[in-house]
């Protein structure tokens, strides 16, 4: 009898409603849903979204749309819902574009409404993985867990590490020794491995609290900045190329350089985001403010004949909405291009609403040394169109008193130049005609010569790749069909995903500020999840979320989700301090592990999630030169400038397709940090390519971690190695004490930061007494070993027999290892 | 014998890699190619098993002969005679309309109007296949090949066009077939990298190394060029004074300092790179050895027309053979320079004819040779570019013919291809497929199928996502099989 109820209800809805519509209780399922699902959720239902308002689904429906709640409980004539289907407040009545609904059913829904809206549960529909999903909740700062071993912890970080594993049974592992923790926070914090006289002040210093000095030393070291700009710039995509097939040079260097001050100064993570995603839109935009533009400018730019720009134009659009979200968001946004996400509640409308932040851009340049001030600028261009205009002049009245015997005097260049009207010469004609003046005119050649100099001073100096909003002729965004932009549909406004929470700025054209602004509230529930794991990840290999990329209901859930809001919220509430986060986490019991590998493990954390020890991380590559620099004492500790060229293989740079120049690096220049590397994105330099440096084609939240024969060929055989080799034989050889043993550990030392055991020792004293009696014997390779670099009061031979040795050092595991 | 370290990395690979064939993969790569294995390195050992498949494998190997740049199929394998008796007519409206090509103002301001060839063409084979003049050579393999006509993409402009015929996507980012293989079954190479890489012609191929990349597959899988000159992989020499004593000698000192810290820390990498030091120690004597053809008789020499002295494509195809030879799971050749507008060192005459010189004899020799050496039946040869070219030509200096989408030709070789068949037809003008269109998607499916590997089944799980070489297209070509 009940079922025959609600079907009358349904077929004959529009009946019920009129014979109810002044008296008693109205029923949801029987007068409301029919209505709803008659009139109003095509438009408003899963398939369609207009306004974000969906009706079909009662969370959703309460919740609003674009223009805020639709549904007022209990106030039906203020509701918005009952308003617009009334034609009121001047807007448009709903439904558009069809007849309104009967009188009696609106009264109905205003009634329902006043009713207090009552939407029973077994109809509230389906809202799948909308604000279920744990990253679409804003993350709260979660109870400190009470672990048994009230010893071991050394801040909150260790309280949730320790609850897990004493559930598990589990204990973590002892403290890594002095020398090997020295040397982890040294290579995790600034890249660079501890020198000795460090290593032996911080074995020698009794004070509990020495370590923690350490860390605030490199926390403050300006290597701090360049380290943690590398992990930066995997995710900006930095190189210093274009990219696409012709792969020319660019100048962004000025951007990775603003990366590592910003650092340095611990700028907060919100403005740091602010200024990379829209530093040119923020009130009085500094030069800083806009080079920091520069993120979103390290996409590709194809220069290939026959293309089609918009094509390209269009590409670079898409990397920037992939990239933004992927690593401000964690989310694979970037699968809604051509249709709506298969997993997670991304719309394609969303994903071109998005896109419409970044589609209003030009691609200027930013003049950031040489003459920069606009005045300035304007004068100098003044006082070349003066030059020009006298240089002109010049000519033509000597043109006019040119004899024919003076002429046939000239150079035939000048004399061809001459015979064609002034105005329509060429470059080199113009050129032929102003050398042959200058020979007969000193006053002429210094005004050309000035007019040069002038030019000159204009275009010198260094411009870098910069965003600006579009001011003329913006440009509208539409959904592309199968994300083809030959086809565009549907127009859309920019805006954010719905699943997440609203834009705070309520004007009609929010932009990429407010976008940027948006991605640091401290409402969004993703920013600083996703922040403070990738931060986890450096330390530990993998994050508390192993898909770093992916916080969407595909990734893998983190395994400590209340250390990973701790930390989130922690990073909010320090006022966005990354340093804050990295001291916090070097500081920890659980960072200080031991990362020895633990049998007892093998069965109960095979991949070590649950942190009962430390994990020993092969170096970046840029890291794995840096430490072969720092310990061969040839390091050349400049910080910024222009990207530099130290010696690459032949042929390297024959591959592609347009043989671009490498000019070798000499004196300093030679030695810069591996991140100073001019990085070619379509051939990237064989150390860096070979030890998984990203080659800055798309964004790099993670690298891999190789282990190949090249790698090995690499440290063998690379002239660069043989160079390090040498620089640490001669550090070898600087010690005061001529024993072997002493020299050997000082350059085991240098490279592993640790003394070498006996049997360790015995190698490479085996290995140093087989070549010096080889090069007694023959020793016709020497003179290639040492290069000219033999230090005084050593034989060449000698020399040769320590430089193998010394290589020998640089080529271990443990060298190209954080322990 | 059962190497105790073997087992340790193969347990830390299996721990650590995505699972899936991939990771099943990984270990019989780790077997295979002797890292840390005990087996033999005796040069030209074939022997070993193929690793687990989805279904029999009919190739184990592919060598693959990439014609940068886009060889014109209407002047090599599609003859066209309509074509030719309408040249200077225009193109029909009907055929061009909703089309996009590249260069679209230069090539369509003024109407383009039809070109046919020039060449003469003749019926070759038992089946009577069409090939011009251009082949003389390989007109005379026309019985050990499939010749498809209709091969179809989806970009028409260089770069993207071939990251999309070597990675299935127009975007950078994605691992390269070679490095799908690998992944997918690893390599019998016991001291060579699975997935090599030669090149010939003035210049790299466009996009350079991302043509071979692993994208988001572990870099062990991405192809290694091997250079022409000098050295042939990057640092393979040891540095001047340093003998091969030093260097192995450096080695041993190396993995015994190693050893002592995989014992002290427990940690499998550590083994990993003691195998990888021995596998670079190999590398450094098969590689040279491997490049240095003076071994090769006069007349194996003379059937490709190889010249030891000077580097080529037909050096290259016999490398490649001698790479398969050697257990190398995937060899790419690139031949550069095919394109054909019709501008400076693009005209269809005598720019094009010197690339088809370039390419003709050897690339009929490496089939021929294959056969005759028994090795033809497992291994697959490719033969194309790109994409194939318009019939309307494109007036620049002289009249040549753009980049074209629609159709172009590709013939295979061998690995459990139909050997002497000619599939798929275009068009009375050659314009695009009327029957059995082959499309790039299409032609990855069969290639990983003839390998033992289920395109849709090889996966990897990269942002979230399981990503395929083929996407989320590709279908069997059945014809093409034997």
């Amino acid at each position: 009898m009940r079922t025959f109820l609600a079907i009358l209800g349904v077929v004959f809805g529009t009946f019920a409603s009129v014979a109810r519509a002044d008296e008693g209780p109205v029923d949801f399922a029987k007068d409301i849903q029919p209505i709803l699902a008659q009139h109003c959720t095509a438009c408003h239902g899963e398939e369609k979204t207009k306004g974000h308002l969906r009706l079909d689904v009662r969370s959703l429906a309460l919740e609003g749309g674009t223009s805020g709640a639709s549904i007022i409980p209990g106030q039906g004539d203020q509701s918005y819902l009952v308003q617009r289907l009334r034609g009121e407040g001047g807007e448009e009545q709903m439904p558009l574009d069809r007849d309104p609904l009967p009188a009696e059913q609106i009264a109905l829904i205003a009634r329902w409404i006043d009713q207090g809206a009552h939407w029973p549960e077994e109809l509230a529909g389906r809202d799948v993985a909308r604000k279920q999903h744990w990253a679409f909740v804003k993350p709260e700062r979660p109870v400190v867990p009470v672990v048994s071993d009230k010893s071991w912890p050394r801040n909150p970080i260790d309280n949730f590490i320790l609850a897990r594993l004493e559930k598990e049974g589990l204990k973590p592992s002892p403290e890594a020794s002095r020398e090997t923790l020295l040397r982890r926070a040294a290579l995790d914090l600034t890249g660079l491995p501890p020198t000795p006289a460090e290593l032996d002040a911080f074995a020698a210093g009794p004070s509990t609290d020495a370590y923690a000095k350490q860390v605030e030393r490199l926390l403050a070291s300006p290597h701090y900045g360049e380290r943690q700009a590398r992990h930066w710039l995997d995710n900006a995509r930095y190189a210093d190329s274009n990219g696409y097939s012709h792969d020319y040079p660019r100048t962004i260097w000025p951007y990775r350089d603003w990366v590592i001050n910003a650092l340095n100064a611990d700028m907060p993570f919100d403005q740091f985001t602010i200024e990379q995603l829209a530093g040119d839109l923020l009130p009085d935009a500094t030069r800083d403010q806009r080079i920091a533009t520069g993120f979103h400018r390290n996409t590709q730019i194809n220069t290939e004949g026959g293309i089609d720009p918009e094509q390209f134009r269009v590409e670079a659009v898409v990397d920037r909405v992939g990239t933004t979200a992927t690593v401000f968001l964690g989310q694979t946004l970037a699968c809604a291009q051509c249709h709506n996400h298969k997993f997670d509640p991304f719309s394609q409308k969303e994903y071109y609403e998005f896109f419409a932040f970044f589609n209003n851009t030009d691609e200027p340049n930013l003049k950031v040394t040489g003459i920069t001030d606009p005045r300035e600028i304007e004068a100098g261009k003044a006082r070349i169109a003066q030059l020009e205009e006298a240089v002109q002049e010049k000519i033509a009245n000597w043109e006019a008193t040119l004899t024919d015997a003076q002429r046939a005097q000239l150079k035939p260049d000048a004399r061809e130049a001459l015979a064609i009207p002034a105005d329509q010469r060429n470059s080199k004609q113009q050129e032929a005609v102003k050398a042959a003046l200058r020979s007969v005119d000193n006053d002429f050649g210094a005004m050309a010569d000035a007019l040069v100099a002038t030019s000159r001073q204009l275009t010198d100096g260094v411009s870098t790749l910069i965003l600006a909003e579009r001011t003329e002729d913006p440009r509208k965004t539409t959904v592309f069909i199968k994300g083809d932009f030959t086809r565009p549909g549907e127009p859309v406004s920019p805006g954010v995903p719905r699943v997440l929470p609203p834009l705070k700025a309520k004007t009609e054209k929010p932009t990429r500020l407010d976008l940027a602004k948006w991605i640091v509230d401290p409402e969004n529930p993703l920013t600083a999840r996703v922040t403070v794991n990738r931060i986890w990840q450096q330390y530990f290999g993998r994050g508390i979320v192993e898909t770093e990329n992916d916080f969407g209901t595909q990734g893998i859930p983190p395994t400590h989700p209340e250390l990973l809001d701790y930390l989130a919220t922690e990073l909010i509430e320090s006022k966005w301090s990354l340093k804050h986060i990295h001291r916090l986490i070097t500081t920890s019991a659980t960072y200080r592990q031991s990362s020895v590998v633990r049998p007892d493990l093998d069965h109960a954390d095979p991949y070590n999630k649950l942190y009962a020890r430390q994990s020993r991380l092969r170096l970046d590559a840029e890291i794995v030169r840096d430490v072969a620099l720092a310990s061969s004492g040839l390091l050349t500790p400049k910080i910024g400038g222009p990207s530099v060229f130290p010696p690459i293989p032949d042929g390297v740079m024959g591959l592609g397709q347009v043989n671009h120049p490498w000019r070798t690096s000499t004196g300093p220049d030679r030695y810069r940090r591996g991140m100073y590397t001019f990085a070619f994105r379509n051939s990237l330099h064989p150390s860096l390519a070979t030890f998984d440096a990203p080659d800055g084609i798309a964004a790099c939240t993670r690298r891999i971690r190789s282990n190949t024969p090249l790698q090995a060929l690499n440290l063998l055989n690379d002239v660069a190695w043989m160079e390090f080799s040498r620089g640490l034989a001669r550090r070898a050889l600087s010690e005061q004490s001529a024993d072997d043993a002493t020299r050997l550990v000082s350059a085991f030392r240098a490279a592993t930061s640790r003394n070498p055991a006996a049997d360790e020792l015995a190698i490479l004293t085996t290995l140093l007494a087989r070549a010096r009696a080889d090069f007694a014997n023959d020793p016709s390779p020497v003179s290639d070993l040492v290069a000219d670099q033999t230090p005084g009061g050593t034989s060449e031979a000698e020399f040769a027999a320590w430089t193998l040795a010394a290589r020998t050092i640089l080529n271990l595991d443990e060298t190209i290892t954080r322990e | 014998m059962t190497d105790p370290l073997l087992n340790i990395t193969r347990r830390h690979f299996f721990k650590n890699c995505a699972v899936g064939v991939g990771s099943i993969a990984l270990a019989s790569l780790l077997q295979d190619a002797a890292y840390g294995a005990a087996s033999s390195s005796q040069i030209g050992n074939r022997t070993s098993p193929i690793p687990a498949r989805h279904h029999p494998a009919k190739a184990r190997n592919v060598i693959y002969l990439f014609m940068a740049g886009g060889p014109s199929q209407l002047e090599l394998f599609d003859y066209k005679p309509k074509l030719v008796e309408l040249n200077g007519k225009p193109i029909p409206e009907s055929l061009i309309e909703g089309k996009r090509f590249a260069f679209m103002d230069s090539s369509f301001k003024n109407k383009s109007t039809l070109l046919g060839t020039r060449r003469k063409f003749q019926r070759h084979g038992k089946h009577g296949a069409w090939v011009s003049e251009l082949f003389p050579q390989q007109a005379k393999i026309v019985d050990d090949i499939a010749i498809v006509k209709t091969v179809a993409t989806d970009v028409f402009n260089h770069a993207p066009a071939k990251l999309f015929m070597n990675t299935g996507s127009s975007q950078f980012g994605r691992p390269s077939m070679g490095s799908w293989v690998t992944y997918g079954i690893g390599s019998e190479a016991k001291d060579l990298p699975g997935f090599v890489v030669l090149q010939s012609g003035p210049r790299g191929p466009r996009g350079g190394a991302v043509n071979w990349g692993s994208g988001f597959l572990p870099t062990i899988h991405q192809g290694v060029p091997f250079r022409s000159a000098g050295d042939p992989i990057v640092n393979i020499s040891s540095p001047d004074g340093i003998s091969p004593a030093h260097q192995r000698a450096t080695i041993d000192a190396v993995n015994a300092l190693n050893a002592k810290r995989l014992a002290t820390t427990g940690d499998p990498e550590i083994q990993t790179r003691i195998g990888q030091y021995e596998m670079a120690y190999k590398m450094q004597t098969s590689a040279p050895e491997l490049c240095d053809l003076s071994g090769e008789s006069q007349a194996t020499l003379d059937l490709y027309g190889a010249d030891p002295a000077k580097p080529s494509y037909a050096n290259n195809c016999l490398l490649a053979r001698r790479l398969v030879e050697r257990g190398v799971r995937f060899v790419q050749l690139y031949h550069t320079n095919w394109d054909s507008h019709g501008g400076p060192g693009e005209t269809l005459e005598k720019d094009f004819e010197a690339r088809c010189k370039e390419v003709d004899q050897a690339s009929a020799a490496l089939v021929m040779d294959l056969k005759q050496r028994g090795l033809l039946d497992d291994t697959l040869v490719i033969w194309g570019g790109e994409f194939g070219r318009t019939p309307m030509g494109e007036n620049r200096t002289s009249t040549g013919r753009n980049h074209h989408i629609e159709s172009g030709t590709m013939w295979f070789a061998g690995g459990g291809t139909q050997p002497g068949i000619v599939l798929g037809e275009t068009d009375e003008l050659g314009f695009g497929a009327v029957e059995d269109r082959c499309h790039v998607h299409d032609i990855h499916a069969t290639i990983l199928h003839l390998l033992g590997i289920e395109h849709e089944k090889l996966t990897y799980r990269f942002q979230g996502r399981d990503f395929r070489l083929t996407d989320v297209h590709g279908n069997l070509i059945d014809k093409l099989l034997a």
